[in-house]
């Protein structure tokens, strides 16, 4: 007779976890991976994403995934794609409903060994990166040593802010609530909230160059709450490790770069709703250095503009102005006064009375509110 | 959501006993429907993360790996997962507990990702030769086949005990399908639905279609056919691609048979009886997905998407019931518990009175299931309440059926003579971190349990080291 009582007008339980976005930004800078290459090859690290995306899709039944390309001259999507005039499909949920992606997907052998949502998303990727590689010319990699990381994190965040929204539940809408009772067919609200965050498969290090971007991205990932999992093969550098811990992400830099997928599956695999009952893995010790404006270098000890907070390595700035903000910043003056670590003074153990400089201080203990003269 | 409607598959393929998983996880398409449909989430991520480990875990990294409030969790997914055989724990020499995976359920979930299977098990597409002579079939004709298959079975069903003087026609084997689940029982020639049958018809159709196919799982034996085969087979058939034709050629003798049973349902679609080539409807490809298969309350257009639960009913406070439909299979079973009214093209209004719920409650229908359709139903304009139907109206139909009866029973197991108090203690919340523990009582030193299973390989692991 209890359950008649109110207190059993349970709302069904959604057990199911919310769908979940997966971003990978997948760095493919041609110089990192021909040092790396004796260890963990490139076509081998794809094969290992390829399974790891495949395992993330097969988490979840609405799960999505984008995969995008930082190389050394650009970035590109590599999933999805936009294929121009491609009929939607409607049973596929995995995957974007728009780039459906799949403009090889008749045309490309069937194979009966393999998942269909799986075999698109494979060859969609392979074929766009092979069309990357493709592009890439010898004049593309001598220009640059590195890859275009903040590039690539920034269009992984509004690529992930577009779906957000295409996903975000509906509003109860007061302006045509009557349209939307009689017309139940065009209404979603199955819609659930996505969840997203992004994974960095980093090689390059010396990323110091691109530090306000790539602070910007971290920043905005912090604000809209997707965290950051850093996968560090290679180089090292003080960003990406920012960013994981400034984003509560996942950061690894695996020992051995030829165990790649049972990192990516151990690691990196739980979504939000898992995390919650594991313990993740995080970078131990974070390097907070921030890199000057001016040469982009890392520093231990710089200036700071007083207006707008941008950080310098050196004192020397033309005219006495602040490259960012244009304010008159004089750090000469701070020259002449070095920073120096002054050992602190040994307090010595004041006797009651004694001191009576300061009238605040010389309150012995016990005494009442001290009256100022 | 696609828990409720897959719990039933899930419940049944517990049930199962070890041979016939090892069997059924021969099959990569089949390992991974299992994997991305039956396990709960964390049981998921505990899979993946030992796929690739080349040795086994140990219990005590796997404690550390989870946070320390997360011990419900874990024994949970710890359970399904030896329930289902895909995890083998083991006792080391020194005493260690280490867990790995089941060798065949490795090896076909590693098929499955990465494509390397050698055994076609998701489907080979029928070739050119092959479907010469076939028509080519659109996706909307086979979602409208669908649509007419599945709705005259339910037709046939709610169509006696609403009063609808609708004379369906089904197959034999479909009829002999919803006797043997007891779903409808014949009384005076004329069929009659039963308590079973009113669940049944009030779930989602995924869960109908599952529903069937577990009925007719259990009547495969009889049949003389291979159950690990049909398994499979369904299994396969929720990983094809709509509207795109498959061959029969790689199929067994049992799973060619099916075709047959599974065409009269809607599940499949042939042109003809010996057609080398079948197409899987929506009702087969959402079998392993959450969508839910067909869209029963809307009019024509079977363009819309098959989104999960279409909303058409709206309950006020009054007891007032209006549904935007105009499907009689769905009038028909709102008129098993409410009175109707009016009739409009695209509305039936009526009233939900004590009389006709007690009405329903008399044919075998409790107050939960009336619950659980409303809510499955319930129009996008009602979804955003807090409770999707007044508290009022719900407590006043759980109400009217409490005035006739008043017990629930449920099977399960009485667990007692504990020696000491401690060992109750910890048994009870082992029980508890399962979800399987229904009563206890702290005074008699015993309590009530669901499943049987887990808790006894407990106290059977609690006896082995002492």
């Amino acid at each position: 007779m209890n359950n008649i009582d109110g207190s059993d007008r349970h709302l069904k339980t959604e057990e199911a976890p919310p769908p979940s976005l997966l971003t990978i930004v997948l760095d493919t800078n041609p110089h990192a991976w021909a040092h790396l290459s004796s260890t963990l090859s490139l076509s081998a690290a794809l094969a290992n994403i390829l399974i790891f995306i495949n395992a993330h899709l097969a988490s979840g039944n609405t799960n999505e995934v984008a995969v995008i390309a930082s190389h050394s001259h650009k970035t590109s999507y590599l999933y999805p794609t936009k294929t121009p005039s491609q009929p939607t499909r409607n049973g596929d949920t995995n995957g974007d409903v728009e780039m459906n992606g799949n403009g090889t997907g008749r045309s490309h052998q069937e194979s009966p060994n393999k998942y269909r949502p799986f075999a698109v998303v494979e060859s969609t990727i392979l074929q766009n990166f092979a069309k990357l590689l493709n592009e890439t010319n010898e004049s593309h990699l001598a220009a640059t040593p590195t890859t275009l990381i903040g590039g690539a994190l920034s269009l992984a965040l509004t690529y992930i802010s577009k779906s957000t929204l295409q996903h975000a539940p509906v509003t109860s809408g007061t302006e045509n609530s009557m349209a939307a009772l009689a017309d139940a067919e065009n209404v979603h609200v199955d819609r659930v909230a996505l969840t997203s965050r992004i994974l960095i498969v980093s090689v390059s290090g010396d990323l110091a160059n691109q530090y306000i971007p790539v602070m910007n991205s971290i920043f905005a990932a912090q604000r809209k709450k997707i965290p950051i999992d850093i996968l560090k093969l290679a180089g090292d550098t003080v960003l990406l490790q920012q960013a994981s811990d400034a984003t509560g992400g996942v950061y690894m830099k695996p020992e051995r770069p030829e165990g790649l997928l049972q990192y990516l599956m151990m690691a990196f695999l739980p979504d939000a709703t898992a995390r919650a009952s594991l313990v993740i893995p995080s970078a131990g010790g974070v390097d907070f250095r921030a890199a000057c404006f001016c040469h982009r270098k890392v520093v231990d000890v710089g200036f700071v503009c007083s207006v707008c907070l941008s950080i310098f390595c050196e004192p020397n700035l033309p005219d006495n102005l602040c490259l960012t903000c244009g304010s008159y910043l004089s750090l000469r003056a701070a020259l002449t006064n070095p920073p120096a670590l002054i050992p602190k003074k040994k307090k010595k153990k004041r006797k009651a009375g004694t001191d009576t400089a300061t009238p605040g201080g010389s309150t012995p203990a016990g005494s009442s509110t001290p009256v100022h003269p | 959501m696609s828990a409720p409607s897959s719990s039933q598959a899930l419940e049944y393929l517990q049930g199962l006993p070890l041979q016939t998983h090892r069997r059924l996880y021969e099959a990569p398409a089949t390992v991974l429907a299992v994997f991305r449909c039956m396990l709960p989430h964390l049981a998921k991520t505990l899979v993946m993360a030992m796929l690739y480990m080349p040795a086994s875990f140990p219990e005590s990294q796997l404690n550390a790996w989870f946070k320390p409030g997360a011990t419900r969790e874990k024994s949970h997914a710890l359970f399904v997962l030896a329930q289902l055989h895909i995890l083998d724990t083991t006792r080391e020499d020194d005493g260690k507990r280490t867990h790995s995976l089941s060798p065949g359920f490795k090896r076909s979930l590693r098929h499955a990702l990465e494509g390397s299977g050698r055994d076609g098990s998701f489907g080979v597409s029928a070739t050119a030769e092959e479907s010469r002579g076939e028509r080519r079939v659109s996706v909307e004709y086979l979602d409208e086949y669908a649509k007419a298959q599945w709705e005259t079975i339910l037709f046939y069903m709610v169509g006696g005990a609403a009063g609808v003087d609708v004379k369906s026609e089904i197959g034999a084997g479909t009829k002999k399908l919803l006797h043997t689940g007891d779903l409808v029982r014949t009384f005076h020639g004329q069929p009659r639905i039963t308590k079973e049958g009113f669940t049944f018809v009030l779930q989602e159709t995924n869960a109908q279609v599952w529903n069937l196919l577990i009925v007719y799982l259990r009547m495969v034996n009889d049949l003389g056919m291979n159950e690990t085969d049909v398994l499979s087979f369904l299994f396969m058939l929720g990983s094809l691609e709509l509207g795109q034709a498959y061959s029969t050629s790689t199929l067994t003798a049992t799973q060619l048979q099916m075709l047959d049973d599974l065409s009269a349902m809607g599940i499949v679609f042939r042109s003809t009886k010996d057609a080398r080539v079948f197409y899987p409807t929506r009702l087969a490809t959402t079998l392993t997905s959450e969508s839910g298969g067909l869209n029963t309350s809307g009019s024509s257009n079977s363009s819309s998407t098959s989104s999960a639960s279409q909303g058409f009913i709206i309950i006020e406070t009054n007891y007032r019931l209006y549904a935007y439909t105009n499907s009689l299979i769905q009038i028909a079973i709102i008129s098993l518990f409410c009175k109707l009214q009016h009739r409009f093209p695209n509305l039936i209004s009526g009233k939900l009175t004590k009389e006709s719920v007690h009405k329903a409650v008399s044919q075998g229908i409790t107050s939960s299931q009336i619950i659980s359709y409303l809510t499955t139903y319930a129009h996008p304009q009602m979804q955003k309440n807090k409770t999707f139907i007044p508290p009022t109206v719900m407590d006043q139909i759980r109400l009217w059926e409490y005035e006739g009866e008043r017990v629930e029973t449920e099977n399960g197991y009485l667990m007692r003579e504990f020696s000491t108090q401690a060992e109750y203690k910890d048994v009870k919340k082992y029980a508890e971190e399962c979800g399987v523990l229904k009563w206890s009582s702290d005074e008699k030193r015993m309590f009530f349990i669901s499943h049987v299973e887990q808790v006894s390989a407990y106290l059977k692991s609690k006896k082995g080291p002492r």
